[in-house]
C-alpha cells in the first residue's frame, strides 16, 4: 500500500510541475491539484481532550467528549460529507423515500464487518440499534436513557427489516430534518451480539463498524483506539488514536508544545496568538455552529405523562428553581440589555466569536437578519427593571459551567464578567457551579434560577436549535432541553409546521418568524456564537474540521 | 528612696517586650505585619479604585514597569480589568479575617479542650484526646477541604473548616502546658488552702500556660492564612467576585502562559509577605517567652 501512495504522490507532483511549466492552462487544469499529498500510514496520535467521556454507547450520549470518541468507533446508515452537513452513503448504499414522505427504505452495504470478530452487519443489527431506543418491549430498552431520541427522533414510529440487507424506517408524520438527523451519532449502528455479551456494560465495550476499534479506557486518564484492519472503506492512516484527558487549558497547550500530545481541543482564546506565532503548531478554526446563552428559569415546566412528546393540558408541574422576577418579560429583557455581550466577545473570546442576536447561528437557514437582539444599553436595562418594580435589583444565583465548551471557552471569566455587568443595574449575582455530569442533570431538573449553557448543532438544521433548546415541548422537568422552562404555543406551532414541509424557502420563513418570537420572549439571553478552535502539531495532516464539533480521525495522517 | 527600688521590678510582660525589642528579625516581622494590617484595614482610603470595578476593555494590562500601563493602575489589571492593587488591599481584609476567625475558633475550643483534658485527666482526658487523635489522623488541608466541601462553598464555611482543623493542635499544646503547671508547688499550695477549681484554673493555670499558646497562635495564624488562600484557590473558600488572595491567584494563574504574570504574582506576593511576617514575629516571640531557648539567665 505504502509504495502505491508514493507513486501517486510523484504523479501528482509531476502533473503540478507540468501544468506550471506549460504556461497555457486549459480551464480543466486550472482547478488546483490536491495540495495535500496522499497520507502516510502509521503512527499514534494523542489528542488532548478537556474532559473524559461519560459513556461510549452512541445512542446514550449527549456530551461532546463522549461523542468525539464514540464517533470514531461507530457509524450510521448515512454520514456527513467532509466538513459539511450534507449526507452521503455509509452503511447504507442508497435509499428511497416513499411518496407520502413517511417511509425511507435503505439498502445496506454488504460485507461490512463489526470490530472484534462480531461478524457482518445485517438488518437485524440496524433494527436493534433503533428499536432499543423507542420500543419498550425491546430487551435492551431499559438499559439506557436515550435522551437524544426524545429530543429529535420521536417522529420515527418503527424500523422494519425487509430482508437481511434492506430496512425501512416508518414515521408518524413527514419530517423534513429526519434525513440529515440520520447521520447523527444517536442512530449509529451497534452490534446486537456485542450488546448481548456485555449487557448494560456495552457502553464500556463498544463494538461498531468505524475506522477505529476500541482498545482500552482508563477512567479520567485516556481512551485508546486502534485502526480497524477490515474497515470497509480501507484502513485508516493512523495506527492508534489516544484521547487523553487534560482539563486545564494551559496544561493542554504546554503538552502540545512539548509534543506530548499531537492535537488538542478547546483552545483558550487567550492562547490563539501564541499558537499562531509558533511555526511548530497549526490552528484550525471555523465559525462555530453553536450558541452560548444564559437561561432564565421562568418555571413553566411539565412532565410528559403520556409520552407523546407534546405538552398536553394537565401535565404542568412545578420547577424547583423557578425564580419569581424572571416571570416578568421586562426583567428578562433588562438582563439582556445589561450584559455587555460586545465587550465579552471582544475581550474574552478575543474576537473569535460573533455576538448572538438570536437563538441560532447565522450559518443556518432561518436566521433572521432583521433581528437586532439586545445591544448593550445600561439605561434601558435600568428603566425596564424600574418599570417591572425592581428599581434596586434583586439577588439571584447563576450557575456557570465547570468545563470549557466550544460556545463558552472560558466559562468562569464570562460568568464573572456577567456578574460585574449585572451589578451595575443592582442585580447581585451569586455564582455556583458543580461537577459537569451533575450540572447537566440538575439543570435538566430545573434546579437553577439562571444557568449558563449552550449547544453545538448536530445536523445543520435550525430545528436542532430552535426546537431542542427553546420549544415548549422540551421544557420537560427531568430531561429538559429548554432549561428556561418557558411556554410559547405560537412558537412551538411554527416549529411543528416547519417540520411538515419539505420546501426550504417555506421552512426558512417559519423559522425566521419563530426567531422573532423567541427574541421578544427573551427567556434565554444569547451571548455568542463562538469559533471552533483546534490546535495540532504542524506534522499532523488531513484533519477536516466539522461544524458540529464532531471529530473524525479517519483521514488524519502524520508526517514522520 | 529605699535600697529595694534600685532594682526596678519588671513584670513578665515587660520582660518579654524588652526581649522582643532586642530581636531584630522579630521587629521586622512586626513592622511588616502592622503595615499590612493598616493597609488592608484602611483599604477604602488607600485603594485607588473599587475592587469590583470591572471593564473588560482594560483587561490584563501591565503596571508601572511597562509603557502599556494605564495611569492610576499601579500594579496592572486582572483579566476583567479590575485594579490589581485595590483588589489586593481589599482581598487582604478577607484573607486575614478568615485567618483570625479560624484562629479565634481554634483558640476558644482548643484551649478549653486542652484545659479540661489536662486538668481533670482520667476519662475526660481519654475521650477528648481520642477525638483530637482522630482529627490529627488526617492532613490539615485535606481535612479542611473535606469539611468545607461538606458544608458547601463560602467564606464562613472556610473559616469554620480551618478553625476545626487547628482545634486539635491547640488542644494538645494547651494540655501539655497544663500538665506541667498542674504538678507545680504553687498549685499544690492552692489546693492546700482550699481554693475552688475555677479559681485555680482561671487565676493560676490559664495565665501561666499562655506563653506557648501565644507563640503557637502567631505561627498558626500564618498557616491559617495559607490555608484560607488554599481553600479559595481550590474553589471551596471565598467565591467570585471576592478579591480574596487565593481565589484571585486561582484564575489569574491561567494567564501566566499568555504573559500576564502580574495578576497571579502580586496576590501570591501578598500571601508570602503576610506569612513571612507572622513567622518572623512568632519565632521572636518564642525566643522572648521561653528564656531557656535563648539568652535567658534572667530567672
Amino acid at each position: 500500500m505504502k509504495k502505491e501512495w508514493k507513486w501517486m504522490g510523484l504523479l501528482i507532483v509531476a502533473v503540478m510541475v507540468a501544468s506550471t511549466l506549460s504556461g497555457c492552462i486549459s480551464e480543466k487544469e486550472e482547478t488546483p491539484a490536491p495540495t495535500e499529498a496522499p497520507g502516510k500510514y502509521g503512527g499514534t496520535l494523542v489528542f488532548g481532550s478537556s474532559g473524559d467521556a461519560v459513556r461510549l454507547d452512541p445512542a446514550d450520549v449527549t456530551d461532546g467528549e463522549s461523542i468525539q470518541r464514540m464517533d470514531n468507533i461507530h457509524e450510521g446508515l448515512v454520514q456527513y460529507d467532509g466538513g459539511t452537513t450534507n449526507i452521503k452513503p455509509c452503511l447504507a448504499t442508497d435509499w428511497t423515500v416513499s411518496d407520502d414522505k413517511k417511509t425511507i427504505t435503505f439498502n445496506l452495504r454488504k460485507g461490512v464487518k463489526f470490530h472484534h470478530d462480531y461478524g457482518e452487519v445485517t438488518a437485524d443489527d440496524v433494527v436493534f440499534s433503533f428499536a432499543r431506543q423507542y420500543d419498550e418491549n425491546n430487551w435492551y430498552h431499559d438499559k439506557g436513557n436515550w435522551s437524544y431520541w426524545g429530543w429529535m427522533f420521536m417522529d420515527i414510529e418503527s424500523v422494519e427489516k425487509i430482508n437481511d440487507y434492506k430496512v425501512a424506517i416508518h414515521m408518524k408524520n413527514p419530517n423534513s430534518s429526519m434525513m440529515t438527523s440520520l447521520a447523527m451519532f444517536t442512530v449509529c449502528i451497534v452490534s446486537e451480539d456485542a450488546a448481548k455479551d456485555y449487557g448494560e456494560d456495552y457502553f464500556k465495550n463498544p463494538v461498531g463498524t468505524g475506522p477505529f476499534e476500541f482498545v482500552e479506557w482508563v477512567k479520567d486518564d485516556h481512551i485508546t483506539l486502534r485502526a480497524f484492519e477490515d474497515y470497509w472503506d480501507g484502513r485508516a492512516y493512523l495506527d492508534k488514536v489516544i484521547f487523553r484527558v487534560i482539563t486545564d487549558p494551559s496544561a493542554r497547550l504546554m503538552a502540545l508544545q512539548t509534543g506530548e500530545i499531537q492535537g488538542m481541543e478547546h483552545v483558550d482564546p487567550s492562547q490563539l496568538a501564541i499558537i499562531e506565532a509558533d511555526a511548530d503548531l497549526q490552528l484550525i478554526s471555523q465559525a462555530g455552529m453553536n450558541v452560548g446563552y444564559v437561561a432564565l428559569n421562568c418555571g413553566e415546566g411539565y412532565v410528559d405523562a403520556n409520552k407523546n412528546g407534546k405538552w398536553d393540558a394537565g401535565e404542568e408541574v412545578d420547577v424547583p428553581g423557578a425564580f419569581e422576577p424572571f416571570k416578568d418579560v421586562r426583567v428578562r429583557q433588562a438582563i439582556a440589555y445589561a450584559i455587555n455581550k460586545e465587550s465579552i466577545v471582544r475581550n474574552l473570546y478575543k474576537g473569535a466569536a460573533s455576538v448572538a442576536t438570536q437563538g441560532q447561528p447565522s450559518s443556518l437557514f432561518g436566521w433572521n437578519a432583521d433581528i437586532v437582539g439586545y445591544p448593550y444599553n445600561l439605561e434601558k436595562a435600568k428603566q425596564l427593571l424600574a418599570d417591572a418594580g425592581y428599581p434596586d435589583g434583586f439577588k439571584v444565583t447563576m450557575w456557570y459551567m465547570p468545563v470549557s465548551r466550544p460556545y463558552f471557552p472560558t466559562p468562569t471569566e464570562i460568568a464573572e464578567a456577567i456578574q460585574a455587568d449585572l451589578a451595575k443595574v443592582g442585580i447581585e449575582v451569586e455564582l455556583f457551579t458543580e461537577d459537569w455530569g451533575a450540572y447537566l442533570g440538575d439543570t435538566e431538573e430545573g434546579e437553577h434560577q439562571a444557568c449558563m449553557l449552550g449547544w453545538s448543532g448536530d445536523n445543520g438544521d435550525p430545528d436542532n436549535f430552535l426546537n431542542v433548546l427553546y420549544g415548549e415541548d422540551k421544557a420537560t422537568v427531568g430531561s429538559a432541553g429548554n432549561v428556561a422552562f418557558k411556554r410559547n404555543e405560537k412558537f412551538q406551532d411554527l416549529l411543528d409546521a416547519a417540520l411538515l414541509t419539505f420546501d426550504q424557502a417555506e421552512r426558512a420563513a417559519y423559522y425566521e418568524e419563530a426567531n422573532v418570537l423567541l427574541t421578544a420572549q427573551c427567556s434565554h439571553v444569547f451571548i455568542a456564537h463562538s469559533n471552533q478552535n483546534l490546535a495540532f502539531l504542524s506534522t499532523v495532516h488531513g484533519y477536516i474540521i466539522h461544524p458540529t464539533s464532531r471529530k473524525f480521525f479517519y483521514p488524519v495522517w502524520l508526517e514522520e | 528612696m529605699t535600697e529595694d527600688t534600685k532594682f526596678k521590678r519588671r513584670t513578665r510582660t515587660q520582660d518579654t517586650i524588652r526581649q522582643l525589642k532586642k530581636n531584630k528579625t522579630a521587629m521586622v516581622g512586626l513592622a511588616m505585619l502592622l503595615a499590612i494590617f493598616i493597609l488592608c484595614i484602611g483599604a477604602p482610603i488607600f485603594a485607588p479604585h473599587g475592587p469590583y470595578d470591572a471593564d473588560l476593555d482594560r483587561g490584563s494590562k501591565p503596571g508601572f514597569w511597562s509603557d502599556d500601563c494605564i495611569p492610576g493602575y499601579y500594579l496592572g489589571t486582572d483579566y476583567l480589568g479590575r485594579d490589581l492593587l485595590s483588589r489586593i488591599l481589599y482581598g487582604g481584609r478577607v484573607t486575614l479575617s478568615v485567618g483570625f476567625v479560624a484562629l479565634g475558633f481554634a483558640l476558644i475550643v482548643g484551649t478549653s479542650m486542652g484545659m479540661s483534658a489536662g486538668y481533670f485527666g482520667g476519662k475526660i482526658d481519654s475521650i477528648l484526646m481520642r477525638i483530637v487523635d482522630i482529627l490529627f489522623a488526617y492532613p490539615a488541608l485535606l481535612l479542611a477541604l473535606v469539611i468545607a466541601g461538606t458544608l458547601g462553598r463560602g467564606i464562613d464555611k472556610a473559616m469554620l473548616a480551618i478553625g476545626v482543623v487547628y482545634t486539635p493542635q491547640m488542644a494538645r499544646v494547651m494540655r501539655g502546658a497544663v500538665l506541667i503547671i498542674k504538678e507545680t508547688e504553687y498549685i499544690e499550695a492552692e489546693h492546700a488552702i482550699g481554693s475552688s477549681t475555677s479559681r485555680i484554673i482561671f487565676k493560676h493555670v490559664l495565665p501561666n500556660s499562655l506563653a506557648p499558646i501565644i507563640v503557637y497562635s502567631t505561627l498558626m495564624l500564618a498557616t491559617a492564612i495559607l490555608d484560607a488562600a488554599a481553600l479559595g484557590f481550590l474553589g471551596v473558600g471565598a467565591q467570585s467576585p471576592s478579591p480574596e488572595w487565593g481565589l484571585s491567584l486561582s484564575i489569574a494563574r491561567k494567564y501566566l502562559v499568555t504573559g500576564a504574570w502580574w495578576a497571579a504574582t502580586f496576590p501570591g506576593v501578598a500571601i508570602l509577605l503576610s506569612v513571612i511576617s507572622l513567622n518572623l514575629l512568632g519565632d521572636g516571640l518564642r525566643d522572648a517567652l521561653d528564656p531557656r531557648l535563648k539568652g535567658g539567665a534572667k530567672l
